[in-house]
C-alpha cells in the first residue's frame, strides 16, 4: 500500500507538471495578451511597451514559464498583471464559496438520487421509475442558466420567497440562515443536473447487481427481500457509485461558471471566466493547478475507497498483500 | 477486513443520514430568515414627511434631502485600482468619482467648472501666449489623514503620469507639458511646449497623494498598496473607502471630516459587482441595487415594464461608425471602390440609420453626423450634413459616379470591377452583428455587396486596427474627453503606428483645420473651426457616422434628485453628475417607499 501511494504520488507530480506545461502553452498561444486587453484601441504604443516590459511579458514564453514555475515551487502563485494583486487573495475565497455551493448541491442530489435510484431498480418501469426518467431527461436537456433564470423570475422577483442572487445579504456575512436562503435557488438548479446523473447511475448499477448469481442464491435460500437489497445488493452496487463520486470531486471546486454567473455567486467558475477574458495568465494557471490537484486527489481517493469497499480490488504492483 | 467493510458501510450510512439532517435543518434555517423583509431595512431612519413618488420635482427646502442611509450602485466589472495615475477602466473611475475630488469638474455643456467639491479654487489663469496655466487649489482641501492637498500633489501627479517609465494610460494627456513649477503651497504654474487648447481637460483629474507616494520608484508604483488597500489609501473626496471585497463589492462611507463646504447626504455607498449586465439588471428589478449604468439594449423593454424604475435612455458619449480604409494594398487589384466622395455619400444615403436606432438599438441611440459630443459647446449642429435614408438618391449618385449595374449578379461594376467590400467587426458583439446585417441588406438594395466579417477582438485590435489592415470596419469611439480635438484619428499626421488614423485618410483641408482648432484657446474662435470641420468631415465622409449609442441607465425608486442635479448622459461619468452635490447630494435622496 505504501509503495502504491509513493508510486501514485510520483505519477501525480509528473501529470501535474505536464498539465502546467500544456496549459501554459495553450494560454500563451491564444491570441491577444494581458496588455492588449488592458489597452483600448487608442493608447500610445510606447505605453504598451512600457507595460509589457514592467510585467515581464516581453520575454519569450519558455522564459516566462521557467520564471512562473520557479515561483510556484516557492509557493508563490504570482500577481495579477493589471493591478498586481496576489493571486491567492482572489483565488482562495472563491474556492471556499464554490465549495459551499457545489457541496450543497451535490449533497442534496445524492441524498435524493441514490435512495431513489435504488428504489426504482426494484420496481423497474413503475411510476416512480418513469418519473425519475422524465426528470433525468429534463435535467440533462435543460440549460442550467436558463432554468436558473426561470426560478429567479418566479420565486424571487414574483413571489419574493428567496433572494435573487449573491451569497450573503450586504452586512449579513456569516449569518448561516441568510446563506441557506441564498443557497436554495442555485442548489435547485445544480442539484437537478447532478440528480439526473446519479439517479440513472445508481439505478443501473443496482439493476446489474440484482441480476447476479449471488442475489439469486440469496433469494433462493429464503433471505428476506429487504435484506437482499440492502445487505447483498446495495453494498456491491455502491462500488461503481463511489468511483463516480471520486471523479466528481474536482467539480466541487471548479464550479459551474454559468450558474455562478446567473446567481452572482462569488465562486471560482465565475472568476475563471472573468480572468480568461482579462488574460490574467497567473490566475488562470492557479485555477488550472487547483483543479488538477483535485482531479488527482479525487482519482486517488476513488481508488482507495474502491479497494476498501471491494476486497477483490488489490492496490499495488503485485496485487498488494496489504489490502 | 470485514471490520473495514462494516466501517465503510457505517460511514456511508452516517453520511447519508447526516446529509438528510443537514437538508432538514436548512429548511428550518431558511424559514426564519424569510421573516425579514427583503432588502435594506437600514433606511428606516429616513422618516421623511413626504413619501410621495414625485421624484421628478426638485424638492423644496423643507422636504429636501435626508441625511443617512445606504445606497447601492452597481457595476459588472471589479475595479483595478483607484490610484488616479493608473485608472483606465469604468469601474475604477466610478469608484474614484466617490472617493477622490477632481481639480476641475465638468458642466453639462462640457465646459470646465469649479464646483464646491472641486479641488481648484478658481478656473485656471492662462498666460498671454496661451502656454502657461496657473492653477490655484483650495487651501482647505485635505486628505483623509489630515494632510492638506497641496501644489506638490498636483505636480507629483502630472510629472508621474508624464514619466514614460510609469506606464500610465493617461500619458498622452500630459505630453504637451514642458514644465511644472510650484508658486506657493497651493499654486502651480504649468507651461506647455506649444499652444494646445484641449489641455484644459487634462486638468479634469484626480490627484495622487505626493506625501505617500513620492519616494516610491515609478516602476514599482503599480505594486504599491495605494489605490488597492482601503486602509492604506488616503482620499480627498466626500466619501472614504472602507472596504474592498474583491469581485464582490466596495463600500464608501461619508467622511465626517470632509473639507468641502457642501456635505454629502448618503452615509454609506455600496458599489456592488455583478457577474454580468443581465444579472445586474435583474438586481435592479429586484431592488438589490439602486443604480445601474449598464442596461443592455435587449433588457430595456423588461426594465420599462417596471414603473418604479427611472430609465434614462439617452446614450452616453460613445458613437459608432463605418470606417473606410483608403489604402490600396488592402484591396484586390488595388482597387478602392469607395475612393470617391460621391460614392461615399451614396453609401450614406443608402443606409437607414434611423431604422437601426429604432429596431436594433430599441431607441437607445441618437443619430450622429460628426465626431463631436452632442450638446457640448463644440457641437457643430446643423453645420454637419445629415444624410436622410434615400436609396433612390443613392442609386442616382452611384450612376453619376460611373457605377453600372450588372443585371446578372445584381452588383454594381466600374471598369469591370465589382462593388464589393468586407465589413469587419468584433465577434460576439451582438449589436454590431445586427447592425452589420442591416448595412449588408441596405447596401444590397443599391447594388453594393458587403461581406460582414466577425473577428475576435484580441486579434482584431493588434493585427487589423492598429496596423490599418482592413477594408471597412464597424467600430465605436468613446468621447471620454469632452474636447472636440480628434486629430489623432482623422489627421494624416497620425497614420499607424503614430496614431489612430487607421483608415489612412488624408484631407489637407482638415489636417490644417485640426491644427487651427487646438492652436487657440479662444473658445469662440474654436467653435467656428469645429463648425467648419463638422461640415467638411460630413461632406467628405472618412467615416459614415451612424449614431451615439450606449447602455441605458436605470435608477431605482429609492433615489430621487432635483432637476438641476439630474444625470447628464452625454458627459463622461454623467450618470453620476452632481452625485456629490452637497446641498442635495445629487440629490440622491432616500424616500420612504
Amino acid at each position: 500500500m505504501t509503495e502504491y501511494f509513493i508510486r501514485r504520488i510520483i505519477q501525480s507530480i509528473v501529470v501535474l507538471f505536464l498539465v502546467t506545461v500544456v496549459t501554459f502553452a495553450i494560454i500563451h498561444l491564444a491570441p491577444g495578451g494581458p496588455t492588449e486587453v488592458l489597452v483600448a484601441p487608442g493608447l500610445s504604443p510606447e505605453a504598451f511597451e512600457v507595460q509589457k516590459r514592467n510585467l515581464g511579458l516581453d520575454q519569450p514564453a519558455h522564459i516566462q514559464y521557467v520564471r512562473w514555475i520557479g515561483k510556484l515551487l516557492q509557493g508563490d502563485l504570482g500577481k495579477t498583471f493589471k493591478n498586481s494583486v496576489p493571486v491567492g487573495e482572489l483565488l482562495w475565497p472563491t474556492i471556499g464559496n464554490t465549495f459551499v455551493l457545489m457541496g450543497a448541491a451535490w449533497l442534496v442530489a445524492m441524498v435524493i438520487a441514490i435512495p431513489w435510484g435504488i428504489y426504482n431498480s426494484t420496481r423497474e418501469y413503475g411510476l416512480s421509475d418513469q418519473t425519475a426518467s422524465f426528470i433525468s431527461y429534463l435535467g440533462f436537456a435543460m440549460p442550467t442558466f436558463w432554468f436558473g433564470i426561470i426560478l429567479q423570475q418566479y420565486f424571487s422577483l414574483k413571489l419574493n420567497w428567496f433572494p435573487l442572487s449573491d451569497m450573503w445579504t450586504m452586512g449579513k456575512k456569516g449569518d448561516i440562515g441568510d446563506l441557506l436562503m441564498h443557497l436554495v435557488l442555485p442548489v435547485c438548479v445544480l442539484s437537478l443536473a447532478f440528480l439526473a446523473y446519479y439517479v440513472k447511475y445508481s439505478r443501473s448499477s443496482m439493476l446489474e447487481v440484482l441480476q447476479q448469481d449471488y442475489i439469486r442464491t440469496a433469494r433462493a435460500k429464503g433471505v428476506r427481500e429487504n435484506r437482499v437489497i440492502f445487505r447483498h445488493a446495495l453494498r456491491n452496487a455502491l462500488i461503481p457509485i463511489i468511483t463516480i463520486i471520486g471523479l466528481d470531486l474536482p467539480m466541487l471546486v471548479s464550479g459551474a461558471a454559468l450558474t455562478e454567473n446567473v446567481f452572482n455567486w462569488p465562486g471560482m467558475g465565475r472568476l475563471f471566466v472573468d480572468m480568461a477574458i482579462a488574460r490574467e495568465y497567473n490566475v488562470l494557471m492557479a485555477i488550472v493547478m487547483v483543479t488538477s490537484v483535485m482531479v488527482v486527489i479525487g482519482n486517488l481517493l476513488a481508488d482507495i475507497l474502491y479497494a476498501v469497499a471491494d476486497p477483490r480490488v488489490k492496490l499495488g504492483r503485485k496485487g498488494g498483500d496489504t489490502a | 477486513m470485514v471490520s473495514i467493510r462494516k466501517w465503510l458501510s457505517l460511514v456511508l450510512y452516517v453520511m447519508l443520514v447526516g446529509a438528510l439532517l443537514a437538508a432538514c435543518s436548512s429548511d428550518k434555517g431558511g424559514s426564519t430568515t424569510t421573516e425579514n423583509p427583503p432588502p435594506s431595512n437600514e433606511q428606516t431612519d429616513t422618516n421623511t414627511p413626504d413619501d410621495s413618488k414625485e421624484t421628478d420635482n426638485p424638492p423644496a427646502a423643507e422636504d429636501g434631502p435626508v441625511d443617512g442611509g445606504t445606497l447601492t450602485f452597481s457595476s459588472f466589472t471589479d475595479i483595478v485600482t483607484i490610484n488616479p495615475i493608473f485608472i483606465n477602466d469604468t469601474a475604477s473611475s466610478d469608484a474614484a468619482h466617490f472617493l477622490l475630488a477632481k481639480v476641475y469638474d465638468l458642466a453639462p455643456d462640457g465646459q470646465i467648472v469649479v464646483e464646491p467639491w472641486s479641488l481648484a479654487a478658481e478656473l485656471p489663469e492662462i498666460s498671454e501666449d496661451s502656454k502657461t496655466y496657473t492653477v490655484k487649489l483650495k487651501p482647505e482641501a485635505k486628505w483623509t489623514d489630515g494632510t492638506p492637498v497641496t501644489a506638490d500633489d498636483l505636480i507629483y501627479t502630472i510629472e508621474t503620469i508624464k514619466n514614460e517609465d510609469t506606464g500610465s494610460p493617461a500619458r498622452s494627456t500630459m505630453e504637451k507639458v514642458a514644465k511644472t513649477e510650484k508658486v506657493d503651497d497651493h499654486t502651480v504654474k504649468i507651461t506647455l511646449s506649444e499652444v494646445f487648447a484641449p489641455f484644459q481637460y487634462s486638468l479634469v483629474i484626480e490627484l495622487a497623494p505626493a506625501h505617500i507616494l513620492k519616494d516610491v520608484p515609478v516602476k514599482k508604483l503599480l505594486d504599491h498598496e495605494y489605490g488597492k488597500d482601503p486602509a492604506k489609501t488616503v482620499t480627498n473626496g466626500p466619501w472614504k473607502w472602507t472596504e474592498w471585497q474583491k469581485t464582490q463589492h466596495l463600500t464608501f462611507e461619508k467622511d465626517p471630516n470632509y473639507w468641502g463646504a457642501t456635505k454629502p447626504h448618503i452615509d454609506k455607498i455600496v458599489y456592488k459587482i455583478y457577474a454580468d449586465q443581465n444579472t445586474e439588471v435583474q438586481a435592479l428589478l429586484k431592488g438589490d441595487t439602486d443604480h445601474t449604468s449598464a442596461i443592455p439594449v435587449v433588457q430595456v423593454e423588461a426594465v420599462k415594464k417596471n414603473s418604479s424604475i427611472t430609465l434614462i435612455q439617452e446614450p452616453g458619449p460613445s458613437y459608432e461608425f463605418i470606417g473606410f480604409n483608403f489604402k490600396e494594398d488592402n484591396f484586390p487589384d488595388k482597387f478602392v471602390p469607395f475612393a470617391t466622395q460621391k460614392t461615399r455619400q451614396a453609401i450614406a444615403y443608402a443606409l437607414n440609420r434611423q431604422g437601426m436606432v429604432d429596431n436594433v438599438l430599441k431607441g437607445t441611440g441618437v443619430l450622429m453626423n460628426s465626431p463631436f459630443l452632442p450638446g457640448s459647446w463644440a457641437d457643430p449642429g446643423d453645420n454637419a450634413v445629415n444624410y436622410e435614408y434615400n436609396p433612390e438618391k443613392a442609386k442616382q449618385l452611384l450612376a453619376e459616379d460611373g457605377w453600372v449595374l450588372n443585371e446578372k449578379t445584381g452588383i454594381l461594376e466600374k471598369d469591370g470591377k465589382k462593388f464589393s467590400f468586407e465589413l469587419e467587426y468584433n465577434a460576439g458583439n451582438s449589436r454590431r452583428e445586427a447592425i452589420a446585417q442591416v448595412i449588408q441588406s441596405n447596401l444590397k438594395e443599391v447594388g453594393i455587396e458587403v461581406i460582414p466579417k466577425a473577428i475576435d477582438f484580441s486579434i482584431w485590435v493588434p493585427q487589423h486596427l492598429n496596423v490599418g489592415k482592413y477594408q471597412t470596419i464597424l467600430l465605436g469611439w468613446s468621447l471620454e474627453d469632452p474636447d472636440p480635438n480628434a486629430d489623432s484619428i482623422f489627421s494624416s499626421k497620425f497614420f499607424p503606428p503614430a496614431g489612430q488614423n487607421m483608415g489612412w485618410y488624408k484631407n489637407e483641408k482638415l489636417d490644417q483645420l485640426w491644427v487651427d482648432g487646438y492652436s487657440t484657446i479662444d473658445q469662440e474662435e474654436r467653435k467656428k473651426v469645429y463648425a467648419e470641420i463638422g461640415k467638411e468631415i460630413s461632406t467628405d465622409l472618412p467615416y459614415i457616422f451612424l449614431y451615439r449609442y450606449g447602455n441605458a441607465t436605470g435608477i431605482g425608486p429609492r433615489v430621487a434628485y432635483a432637476e438641476e442635479d439630474a444625470p447628464v448622459p452625454t458627459l463622461p461619468k454623467g450618470y453620476f453628475y452632481h452625485v456629490i452635490n452637497g446641498g442635495s447630494s445629487r440629490n440622491v435622496r432616500l424616500l420612504n417607499r
